[in-house]
């Protein structure tokens, strides 16, 4: 059985269609790539999945058990995680205490317990902490610790947001673009870090637009356009594609013809 | 039956000035002006004084009650606000700021106006009778001379060049910012008309309730009351609010004393925006 | 200057409370009365302070202290009950009528639930107002038993001293505990703090129901204290001023609230000698704040700290 699987997934705004009937699965361990031209459905499809939005249509399954229709926290307890693009992290509080707070999920206590200070809480604290500055060590952003979230420039955000979705440890992270913006070298390094999260047992699906990377990464890719589902399959035989590569030289033929 | 619906034309129509005014600065500068309700309170002592206490015409009042509110509001804007706006490093500041002129307006008129309730002269006497009511020529001249300026304003929102920049600033402030609009002589103008529309509003009612310096706050509340009702920031939103709280009020005292209608509409108000928290007409978010 | 640690700060304040303040003032009612006032008010700020963590901007926080004050009022007036009863009583009616209304509207924000936080201190005023001989109406109820064992001005001031005490010490345990930084992260990204399991809409509804318990416990304490209630003893310009004495202090201490009520409490009471300008100051006071301070009086080490960092830079070397 999937990790997760897609079935049917649709999603209507008034008039527009962003997701058309879009089916298919994840298998656990695999880093699979979203990708489509400008305007696919992409970030749509992402916020579908991690409870941000309620599908139109079509279910979706993780561990065969439907999670369409359940709020984000719920969707966050059963091991799926997202990162976002914008607001990627909580701007007023130092790296530290940002993937300290992502470790909700992983608390034993109560909220009593934590307002009493009890031993177990603070033991669990210190677990905490200790585990925090190890995932924004093997981040790069060790000596970041105490900088306020909001002072990190965009680089460190980016890691800052993923060093969150791993200390909730879940099974499957949705990563929101985390190659945008960067320069080989530092595209490099993230790509290094993906690998290590899906080394680490968990499943990653990426949206993504840098096709270098993308092609480096993936085990298998989902193609988008206009909401709907035009290929899936290996790197290799994604790049060989005719469907998709009419669907991303159609818009720059669209362009060049202006 | 017909008395209902007169009465509730009047108040809708003058309460509708003032919810006009209240969105225009809330779409302008996405500030709450907590100060409104003095501002109103401003212009109806406008009228008492210029009109009822040295007798000149009724016009003049009306001009200055509509002038004195758009000065401060303009002072407001260029001097606290302006600056506020740009150091605050949260969004309540904003709304610190604006409850502070509030209690400095109300503070202020009670210093120099004192706390009795005054009342104007008639300034047109007789009663019309429809289908079975009363229309005092009084109230008549209010609800003609709201439904003029609710005219004019939307005229000018709609088609001049100070208009266009507020509907732009309103819309989309970054395109409107790159558009060329001058934000800080556009928001300026915006408060000063708004709170020129308070006034105005005060400076008809005047004539119908008298004015006493502690009504600030309950004409406040009735503007937060119509703006949550219709959609804050939406001129649609504000005569829908004006029209269903105007008719709610008077439905509501043709049947109950007066504190129990307010607790009616509050309840029926709280209970609503549960249910569609962005009022009638308001954009959806979240 | 060294900073004060917070306990030191908090034994210091204690102290002071507890064992200066009734020394130095054990005849004088009157300011004994005042101090009274202002702990009481300060609890109640802190209630609003906790909402204004999450996020929210709570003008609500009247209601709830009427809503505490009329159960302490109706239980000792006309069924005899204990105060040390109905004082936890009126805790809790608060915090059930916070849990009903704090669901639904919790989700709005901004100037919205500002509003709509307005309008429930109207309704509760206008609905004791019409309350019939259950409330007793527009004449309030009056003749409030004062509670066994605090029957003289120095004693409700220690009471109230420690009420506030408490609240110090619960809002405290709130801000540095695991809770209170996903209080802090509601407040700064919702839907990033879902994103990673926060149950949000439980914590949201956390906050304001300890907060409004707070206010209604101020409310019970106010109504054992002046010994009636009305339907006006809260209106909408007193949850304005819970949140104005937050705002003064400075939001992100625990220390802001309680600083600002003081301030304002007592500066109003001196300014009683201008008596006719003084709510005129107040209000230019409220501003001045907002355009020097805008983080509060509590962030003045910091500003000035930054302008004498300014004026280093610009001297001539």
């Amino acid at each position: 059985m999937s990790l997760l699987a897609i079935e049917g997934v649709s999603r209507r705004f008034g008039g527009l269609t962003a997701v058309n009937d879009v089916s298919f699965a994840v298998e656990a361990g695999e880093i699979l790539s979203v990708i489509g031209p400008n305007g696919a459905g992409k970030s749509t499809l992402f916020k579908l999945i991690a409870g941000f939005l309620k599908p139109s249509a079509g279910h979706i399954l993780l561990d065969g058990k439907r999670i369409d229709g359940l709020r984000p926290h719920s969707i966050a307890a059963r091991g799926l995680v997202r990162t976002f693009q914008e607001t990627t992290v909580f701007r007023e509080m130092s790296a530290l205490e940002n993937v300290v707070v992502a470790h909700h999920l992983r608390r034993r206590g109560t909220i009593l317990g934590e307002l009493l200070a009890t031993p177990g809480v603070r033991v669990e604290q210190q677990e905490f902490l200790s585990e925090s500055r190890e995932i924004l060590a093997r981040l790069g952003l060790a000596g970041l610790e105490d900088e306020l979230a909001r002072n990190l420039p965009h680089g460190h955000l980016r890691a800052l947001g993923i060093a969150m979705a791993l200390a909730v440890r879940p099974r499957v992270v949705l990563l929101d673009e985390p190659f945008a913006g960067m320069n080989s070298e530092e595209t490099a390094r993230a790509v290094e870090i993906v690998r290590g999260i899906r080394a680490g047992g968990i499943t990653v699906i990426l949206v993504e637009h840098d096709m270098g990377a993308v092609m480096r990464i993936s085990d298998r890719i989902v193609v988008l356009n206009f909401g709907t589902l035009i290929a899936s399959g290996t790197p290799a035989e994604i790049q060989q594609n005719e469907t998709v590569i009419d669907a991303y030289l159609g818009r720059a033929d669209e362009i060049a013809a202006l | 039956m017909a008395q209902i619906l007169i009465d509730g034309c009047v108040l809708a129509a003058s309460y509708a000035l003032i919810a006009l005014g209240i969105t225009l600065i809330f779409s302008i500068m996405r500030l709450l002006n907590f100060a409104h309700g003095e501002l109103f309170m401003i212009g109806a002592f406008m009228v008492y004084y210029v009109y009822g206490a040295w007798h000149l015409p009724f016009a003049v009042g009306l001009v200055v009650a509509a002038l004195v509110p758009a000065l401060i509001g303009a002072g407001f804007e260029k001097f606290l606000f302006r600056r506020v706006m740009r150091i605050a490093t949260r969004e309540e500041n904003t709304m610190l700021l604006a409850v502070g002129t509030a209690i400095l307006l109300d503070n202020v008129a009670l210093f120099l106006f004192g706390e009795e309730q005054h009342g104007v002269p008639e300034t047109i006497s007789g009663v019309l009778q429809i289908a079975g009511g009363f229309l005092p020529y009084q109230r008549l001249v209010v609800v003609v001379m709201s439904l003029v300026l609710i005219a004019v304003l939307l005229g000018f929102v709609q088609f001049s060049r100070p208009g266009r920049a507020m509907r732009a600033l309103a819309q989309d402030r970054d395109a409107a910012l790159l558009m060329g609009v001058d934000v800080d002589r556009t928001s300026m103008l915006g408060f000063a008309i708004g709170a020129g529309l308070a006034g105005l509003a005060g400076g008809l009612l005047v004539t119908i309730q008298g004015v006493n310096a502690g009504i600030g706050v309950d004409i406040s509340i009735k503007a937060f009351i119509m703006i949550m009702i219709g959609g804050a920031g939406v001129v649609s939103g504000a005569l829908l609010g004006a029209l269903v709280l105007g008719f709610a009020e008077s439905i509501g005292y043709s049947l109950l004393p007066g504190s129990e209608t307010y607790l009616l509409i509050f309840v029926a108000l709280v209970l609503f925006l549960i249910v569609r928290p962005q009022g009638i007409m308001g954009h959806p978010w979240g | 200057m060294p900073r004060l640690s917070a306990p030191a700060g908090f034994a210091l304040f204690a102290a002071v409370m507890l064992v200066a303040v009734p020394l130095a003032l054990a005849g004088q009612g009157y300011w004994l009365t005042v101090l009274t006032t202002a702990a009481l008010l300060a609890f109640g700020s802190l209630g609003v302070w906790l909402t204004f963590s999450i996020g929210r901007i709570n003008i609500a926080q009247g209601a709830f202290a009427l809503i505490g004050g009329y159960v302490v009022a109706i239980l000792g007036t006309r069924y005899h009950v204990s105060f040390w009863l109905s004082l936890p009583l009126a805790v809790l009616a608060s915090a059930l009528v916070a849990t009903l209304i704090g669901w639904p509207i919790l989700r709005l924000r901004g100037v919205y639930f500002a509003m709509i936080t307005l309008s429930l201190t109207e309704v509760a005023s206008l609905a004791f107002l019409n309350g019939g001989s259950f409330t007793a109406g527009a004449s309030g109820i009056t003749s409030i038993p004062r509670p066994a064992l605090l029957s003289s001005s120095l004693a409700i001031y220690l009471a109230s001293a420690v009420l506030l005490l408490v609240g110090i010490v619960i809002a405290w345990r709130f801000a540095v505990s695991p809770a209170g930084a996903v209080f802090r992260s509601l407040r700064q990204g919702e839907e990033l703090a879902a994103s990673l399991g926060i149950d949000i809409a439980r914590y949201r509804l956390l906050a304001f129901v300890v907060s409004s318990g707070m206010g209604g416990a101020a409310g019970a304490m106010f109504a054992a204290f002046q010994q009636n209630v009305f339907p006006t003893s809260y209106t909408v310009n007193d949850s304005v001023n819970f949140m104005l004495y937050c705002f003064l202090g400075g939001l992100q201490t625990v220390a802001g609230p309680v600083v600002g009520t003081f301030l304002l409490v007592i500066a109003f009471q001196l300014l009683s000698a201008i008596q006719r300008f003084q709510a005129l100051l107040y209000g230019i006071f409220m501003i001045a704040a907002m355009l020097f301070l805008p983080n509060g009086l509590m962030s003045l080490p910091q500003v000035l700290a930054a302008r004498r960092g300014r004026a280093d830079e610009a001297a001539p070397r």
